[in-house]
Order: C-alpha cells, then sequence, then structure tokens
C-alpha cells in the first residue's frame, strides 16, 4: 500500500523533468544569436516584407521579375548604406504606397482591424469555451461514490442469480 | 454539331434539374411516393445532360472547333492534345461546366445509394436540394456562362490555347478535377442537413447517411489541395508551394471547416451534443465552396489563379447569400429541436478536446477568411487599395496551427467523459518523452526559432500518439484472432493514419518553410556559385523551338553531377515568358533551380535563380498518406455497434466487441478501468 504514493511521485518528477527540458531546449533554441543580422539576412528580411509590383501575391524575395530585382537592388543598396529597416520600409512606401508595396497591412488606420479583429475572436472563443466547460462540469452528475459502486456490484450480482431475487436486483 | 449537342446537354441537365425539383416538392406536398420515386430518377438526366455537354466541349477542344467561342479563346491547333483536353478547365465557362458534370455524377450516385427509400421525405428533401443547386448551375451554364456560344462572323482559323500556366505541367490535368470532386461533394451532406432541418429529423439518422460521403468529399478535396501546392511547385518558379494566394485559401477555407466538422460529428455520435454546431459546419463548408467559386471565378481579387472575368460573379455571390440565410433561417427555425441535453463533464475528455479542436479550426477558417476578403471589404468602404499577404497569414495561423498539432497528439488518447490522472499518465509519458527527446535532439543539433521547434516537437508528439493508438489496436486484433491487416482499417485506425500523414505535412511545411535559402546568381558560362554546400556550374545556353512554345532552357552542372535545365517558355500569345525550374528532389531536400533572365544582346551571364529547400518531398508523401488514411477510414464493413451509449461502461456491457473509434483499443485488459476514483 506504500507503493502508490510512491509511484505517484515518480510520476511528478517524470513529468516535472520533461518539464524542465523542454523549457530549457526552447530557451537555447530561441536565443536570438548575439552578433547583429549580416547585411544578406537584412535584405532578405526586407524584400519579404515587399510585395512584387508586377506579379500577383508574391513577395519580392520571392518573385524573380524585373521590377522585384530592381527592388531588391536597391534594398541591398540602402542597407549597405547604412539604413535602418523602418527607413527602408518609409522609403519603399513612400515612392510605391504603402498599400501597394507593403505585403501585409500596416498596424493602424484600417489595416488595423485586420489584426485585431482575430486577436479579439480569439480571446472571445477562449473565454466562452472556458465558461461552457465550466458550466457543463458544474451541471455534470457528481462522480460515483463507493456507495453507488457496491449498489451496483449487488444489483448486478442479484440479476445474474438464476432465481431472480427479492427485488433488490430491480432498478 | 458539337454547340448543339452541347446546348442540348445543358437544356436537358437545366429542365431535368428543374422538372426534378417541381415533382418532388409535389409528391412531398401530396404525399405521393410515385412522385418522389420520378423525382429521384430526374438526377439521371442530369448526368446524361451534363456528360453529353462534356462530350461535346471536349470533342471540339480535341477537334479544334474554333466555331465554339471557348475553343477558340482556349485551345490551339499547336496545343498539345493533353492540354486541349485539360482546356475544359482552364477558364470560367468550362470549369462551371466541371462542376455540373461532377454534380450530375453525385446527384445519380445519391438516386443509386437511396433508390429503395424514395418515399423517406428526408431523402425526398435531400434531392430536392441537391437539384436546386444543380438548377443553379446549370442555369449559369444556359445563360451568362454559356461554354457553347458560337464565334460571331468568321470562324477563326486558330485559337489563342489556354493560359500558358495551364499548358506547362501534366498536374493540370488532375489538381482541377480532384478539387472539384471534393469541393461538389459537400452539396450531398449539405443537402442532406438541409433535409434533416426541414424534416424536423434532427436526430443522428441524417449523420450516418452522410458520414461517408462527407469523408469521401473530404478525401478528394485534400488531394485536389496537395496537387495543387505541387503544381504551384514545379511550375511558378518561386520555388514554394503556398503563397497564401487567395484561389489557395478558397480551396483551404471548405477544408477546415470540413475537417473541423469531421471530428465534431463524433460528439454528436456518442454524445448527442453540438447539432446547431455540425449542422452550421456543414452549411459554412457548402457556402464557403460557393464563395471560393465567386473568388476564383469573378476575378474580384488579385490572383495569380483569377484567369476569368464575367458577369457571373454577381450571380454567385447572390447564390452564395442565398445560401447563408437559408442555412442560418433554417437552423433559427429549428432551434428549439435541435437543444441537447448533454454536457461535457471535464475538460480532460475526448469531446472536450474535440471541442477545443473546433474552435481552433474555427479561428483558423476565419482569419483565412478575414484576410482573404478584407482587401475587398476595405476597399469597399473606404476606397484604399491594401494587401494582406503572407507575413500576415504566416503570423496569425502559426500559432493555430501548432494549437492544433498539440490537440492531435492529446485527443487521440483521452478517453470519452473524464480520464484520471492515472490514465493521462500511463498514456501520455511514452509519448512526451519521445516529444521531448525530439525538441533536446533537434536543439542539440542547431535548430533554432520557436515555431520550427514547437513544430518538430509537437509533431513527435501528435505521431507518437497516433502509433500508440495503431499498435494497440494491432494488438487487440491479434489477441482477438484477426489479422493484423484488419486493424487498420476503419474510422479510428484510419484516422490516426491520417493524422500521421497530417504530421509529417507539418514537419515539411515547418522545415521546408523556415529553413529554405534562395539566391540569384549571375553566370558566365562556365562560372560556379555555391549556396548552403551545393555548387551549381553555368554551363550554356540551349533553345528548343516546340510548335505552341519557344523554349530556352540554361545548362547548370549541380555539385558536379547531373545536368538539369531551367527554362524560359515563351508561348506566342503571352507577354511574360514563362518559367519551368528544374528541381533535383532528394528525401532530405530539394534544389530548385530557375533562369531569371536569359542574357542580353551580346552578352554572355544568365541569372540563375537556387532556392535550397528542405524536405519539399515529404509536403507530397504526407498528401499521400493522408489519403490513404482516408481510403481506410471510410472503408466500408465490420463497423459495429452499440447504439450511442451515454456511458461508456454501458457500450463496454456487449462483450467482447472492441469499439473501432478510440476508446476500445486500449485492449480488453484496460477496458474495464474505473473511472475517476476521487483519492
Amino acid at each position: 500500500m506504500t507503493a502508490a504514493p510512491v509511484r505517484r511521485g515518480v510520476r511528478r518528477a517524470a513529468w516535472l523533468g520533461m518539464g524542465l527540458v523542454v523549457v530549457v531546449a526552447l530557451a537555447v533554441g530561441t536565443r536570438q544569436p548575439g552578433d547583429p543580422p549580416t547585411e544578406l539576412e537584412r535584405v532578405e528580411h526586407l524584400t519579404a516584407q515587399l510585395r512584387c509590383p508586377t506579379c500577383r501575391g508574391l513577395s519580392v524575395a520571392e518573385s524573380d521579375a524585373p521590377a522585384s530585382q530592381f527592388i531588391e537592388a536597391e534594398t541591398r543598396r540602402r542597407v549597405s548604406l547604412g539604413q535602418s529597416d523602418e527607413a527602408i520600409l518609409a522609403y519603399f512606401a513612400d515612392r510605391y504606397g504603402a498599400e501597394a508595396i507593403l505585403l501585409s497591412p500596416p498596424r493602424d488606420g484600417v489595416g488595423l482591424v485586420v489584426w485585431a479583429l482575430p486577436v479579439a475572436a480569439a480571446i472571445v472563443a477562449v473565454a466562452g469555451l472556458t465558461l461552457a466547460l465550466r458550466r457543463w462540469r458544474r451541471a455534470a452528475p457528481p462522480p460515483l461514490s463507493e456507495e453507488d459502486r457496491r449498489l451496483v456490484a449487488q444489483a448486478l450480482a442479484a440479476e445474474a442469480a438464476p432465481a431472480g431475487g427479492d427485488g433488490a436486483g430491480g432498478r | 454539331m458539337n454547340a448543339v449537342l452541347g446546348t442540348a446537354g445543358i437544356t436537358v441537365a437545366l429542365v431535368a434539374s428543374v422538372l426534378g425539383v417541381a415533382t418532388l416538392g409535389l409528391g412531398l406536398r401530396r404525399r405521393d411516393p410515385r412522385l418522389l420515386r420520378a423525382g429521384m430518377r430526374h438526377a439521371w438526366f442530369v448526368l446524361a445532360g451534363a456528360v453529353a455537354a462534356t462530350v461535346a466541349m471536349e470533342r471540339a477542344l480535341v477537334g479544334t472547333d474554333f466555331s465554339l467561342a471557348y475553343v477558340a479563346d482556349n485551345a490551339s491547333v499547336t496545343t498539345p492534345l493533353l492540354y486541349r483536353i485539360t482546356a475544359m478547365w482552364s477558364a470560367l465557362e468550362g470549369s462551371i461546366l466541371l462542376w455540373g458534370l461532377v454534380l450530375g455524377g453525385y446527384l445519380a450516385l445519391m438516386a443509386r445509394r437511396f433508390r429503395d427509400r424514395s418515399d423517406d421525405h428526408l431523402v425526398a428533401w435531400a434531392m430536392l436540394t441537391a437539384l436546386v443547386v444543380s438548377a443553379f448551375f446549370f442555369a449559369l451554364m444556359a445563360g451568362p456562362a454559356n461554354p457553347f456560344e458560337v464565334v460571331r462572323g468568321a470562324v477563326p482559323t486558330d485559337g489563342t490555347g489556354p493560359n500558358p500556366l495551364l499548358q506547362n505541367h501534366p498536374l493540370v490535368a488532375f489538381h482541377p478535377p480532384m478539387l472539384y470532386l471534393g469541393y461538389v461533394g459537400f452539396t450531398v451532406p449539405f443537402a442532406f442537413a438541409v433535409a434533416a432541418l426541414v424534416t424536423g429529423r434532427v436526430g443522428e439518422g441524417w449523420l450516418v447517411e452522410t458520414r461517408r460521403w462527407t469523408l469521401f468529399a473530404w478525401g478528394l478535396l485534400t488531394a485536389g489541395i496537395v496537387l495543387g501546392a505541387w503544381w504551384s511547385y514545379e511550375v511558378l518558379g518561386w520555388g514554394g508551394y503556398w503563397a497564401w494566394d487567395p484561389v489557395e485559401n478558397a480551396s483551404f477555407l471548405p477544408w477546415l471547416t470540413a475537417t473541423a466538422y469531421l471530428h465534431s460529428v463524433m460528439v454528436q455520435e456518442r454524445r448527442g451534443m453540438l447539432r446547431v454546431w455540425n449542422l452550421s459546419l456543414l452549411a459554412a463548408t457548402f457556402s464557403l465552396t460557393i464563395l471560393g467559386t465567386f473568388l476564383t471565378r469573378s476575378g474580384v481579387l488579385d490572383s495569380v489563379h483569377a484567369f476569368s472575368n464575367s458577369s457571373v460573379g454577381p450571380l454567385l455571390l447572390g447564390f452564395f447569400g442565398l445560401v447563408v440565410v437559408a442555412s442560418v433561417g433554417l437552423i433559427g427555425w429549428r432551434g428549439d429541436l435541435l437543444r441537447a441535453p448533454g454536457s461535457i463533464d471535464s475538460p480532460a475528455s475526448r469531446e472536450a478536446a474535440f471541442l477545443a479542436n473546433n474552435v481552433a479550426f474555427a479561428a483558423f477558417a476565419f482569419v483565412v477568411l478575414l484576410g482573404t476578403v478584407f482587401p475587398l471589404v476595405a476597399e469597399a468602404a473606404s476606397g484604399d487599395r491594401l494587401t494582406v499577404g503572407r507575413p500576415y497569414f504566416d503570423r496569425m495561423t502559426g500559432p493555430i496551427g501548432l494549437t492544433l498539432l498539440f490537440l492531435m497528439a492529446v485527443a487521440a488518447v483521452l478517453p470519452w467523459r473524464r480520464a484520471s490522472a492515472e490514465t493521462l499518465h500511463r498514456r501520455l509519458v511514452v509519448p512526451a518523452a519521445l516529444a521531448t527527446a525530439t525538441l533536446a535532439a533537434c536543439v542539440v543539433a542547431g535548430v533554432r526559432g520557436l515555431t520550427p521547434l514547437l513544430a518538430f516537437g509537437l509533431g513527435a508528439f501528435a505521431a507518437a500518439t497516433a502509433v500508440r493508438h495503431l499498435v494497440l489496436g494491432v494488438r487487440t486484433a491479434r489477441q482477438h484472432g484477426r489479422s493484423r491487416a484488419s486493424a487498420l482499417v476503419g474510422r479510428s485506425a484510419g484516422g490516426m493514419i491520417v493524422h500521421l500523414g497530417v504530421v509529417v505535412v507539418a514537419v515539411a511545411f515547418a522545415a521546408s518553410s523556415t529553413f529554405s535559402q534562395s539566391r540569384q546568381f549571375r553566370l558566365a558560362p562556365g562560372e560556379t556559385a555555391t549556396l548552403a554546400g551545393h555548387e551549381l556550374t553555368y554551363l550554356g545556353l540551349e533553345q528548343a523551338v516546340h510548335p505552341n512554345r519557344t523554349t530556352t532552357s540554361a545548362r547548370v552542372r549541380l555539385d558536379g553531377g547531373r545536368v538539369y535545365e531551367p527554362a524560359l517558355n515563351q508561348f506566342p500569345f503571352a507577354t511574360q515568358a514563362i518559367g519551368t525550374p528544374s528541381v533535383r528532389t532528394g528525401l532530405l531536400g530539394d534544389v530548385y533551380l530557375t533562369l531569371a533572365a536569359v542574357p542580353d544582346e551580346g552578352e554572355e551571364a544568365a541569372v540563375i535563380g537556387v532556392n535550397v529547400r528542405p524536405l519539399v518531398l515529404w509536403l507530397w508523401v504526407g498528401g499521400g498518406i493522408m489519403l490513404v488514411g482516408t481510403a481506410l477510414a471510410a472503408w466500408p464493413g465490420r463497423r459495429q455497434r452499440a447504439q450511442a451509449s451515454p456511458d461508456r461502461h454501458g457500450a463496454a456491457a456487449a462483450p467482447h466487441r472492441p469499439e473501432p473509434d478510440g476508446t476500445g483499443t486500449e485492449g480488453e485488459g484496460t477496458r474495464a478501468e474505473p473511472v475517476e476514483v476521487p483519492s
């Protein structure tokens, strides 16, 4: 009978251990590398956010179109001049129009709606789910007690008996 | 001749649809079984008409009958035979005809499957609903989207051929028909859902009728989407396969809601709950197929797929509105009948996991729908044209996808009603350990980034629980003297195999979208460039003149081995050259080569694009596994079990009958596991 608490302790330790490994692994795996991004990485990062003006729905990074190649070259030039990411994006937004060149909407004005709405919906959904589960849980019948089990066992035994019993086996 | 045959076919199908609706309506009103039987039979005439029209269209395309405007616009004498055949779905009118043909096929299948139950009002209403849908589509073809419109004036001697992108790869013969088989297949469950609401028989009977139809349509839609991604990878030349293009989204949206339905329907079967939700999901799935067709075929959205433009748009939008209003109205009207008494007792139960899964799928669909139609709405409302592209979708859907992976791992081991801590521990500890080990191994191996690490770890978790489920199923089958293979057939095992396919796709998706590298090199003949350890040497250009195009290909030697030939094709009626990438496919990753630019006059250097992408092959393999799983899940037979019982122990009272839907696979020994005993 002393085995149960020990087993429970081992079990808890196993999960705690796994949790620890996961946390450490994710911490190591998502740590930003100390050195700043290379120029090439910055160009890739920037051109992935710019929309190829002549193709449909592709980023500058993805497309081979001449217009994209031009924008990529311009991005590379500006990166090598030491301009910041924001400044470069602002330059293109200014030159081509923010709606036309940015692949995802800006997070202000009308564009904010498309970013905020799913987050709001997700909060509502999770809250609703939690509430529903809680309500259901409260409405759920209480768990079986030992007494209930004994009664069921008795009833089953009585039913199985050939004579049919004295009514204790009924429901 | 072709025009006459085609128009006749469409007329027959249209008239048969309308007459069928009228006959069934009258039969339902008068409760006349003879009329109902006659009404059902109209389905065969719809199919006959659709087949005749399709034969006429293919005859015209193959025989280059340029007296038809559609043929003149979408075929040419120089178009190879395969692409003349596939030209039927290269543009709006022919696509609607394909839709009509597939719908006719489904109608006939319905008529055959339920031929002995034509006097059942549920069946009659379902057929009536499906015939209304078919009447709409054939009316489109009889009016604004007539595929058999005759050229005015002199018959041209040659046509323009299909859009160059649609005559560049044989996958175009498979992707659209698969997609349509899936899309249109959702008409059947939708029709039964409407019938259940109208007749008030909203119990579980209609669900059982439509379960396999839904699964079938879902499997084909899955195949269609995967083939579409593959086509995009092989043809479009940007090295990717999924761009969150509006038309891709349009095919993905009904897939999301249908997937949610396939899970939540089990809660209804088992517990009698979620009736309104399930009906809403079916209605949403069907309306999203119509909305998708509207988005694809009206050209309202900026999209690589928006090959067409026509007055059909408003009609499709109107039909979409009608479907939505009718569904919402019917569900509201029957609301009182739909209330279910059941309740979910514990968050640690399979039904709670399915509920969470449904919320996640609904959120996924909401994000995709919002991102897809928002530019339209914003433009209509404020005049601003903005783009909602990949960065948005990646950011918003990534967390939802990871949540779904987690739920997939956990739901597979959760019992119905509630799970004790003991059960959870016993069933989850090995999968969780494997997941943790995978995560740690990935970090040690140098994988960096939250999304890919979580995707790999949760993928391992989900794969482990699915495999555990399958292994236990096989063991139970052996104990009962059945063959191993028999344990892999049926909904539960099939579902787990689908899950394995999803894991493969998810891992491949995460790896290939996070760890790909691409670069362009301007190379003179003989020059060599290196990317991600791959060495490519440009050898020179080659030109070939084909009847329908001129091809310029660059000869590139990869890693000192085989020579690959990415090319650019110039089609006579296209302004832009169309690339043909050349791909070295490997188990661990692909090297994807494109010819970005041909050297200018007098110059030697060509621009070669290189894209190194890990694990791409596994996307298609995973898709294949999903299909196999679907087929196993839909496999008829052997499914027998007690009436949905409110209590697991009630079901377990039927002795020695392992339930093929999950809980039974714990094996006989664990079946008698007690309900949670408070300690």
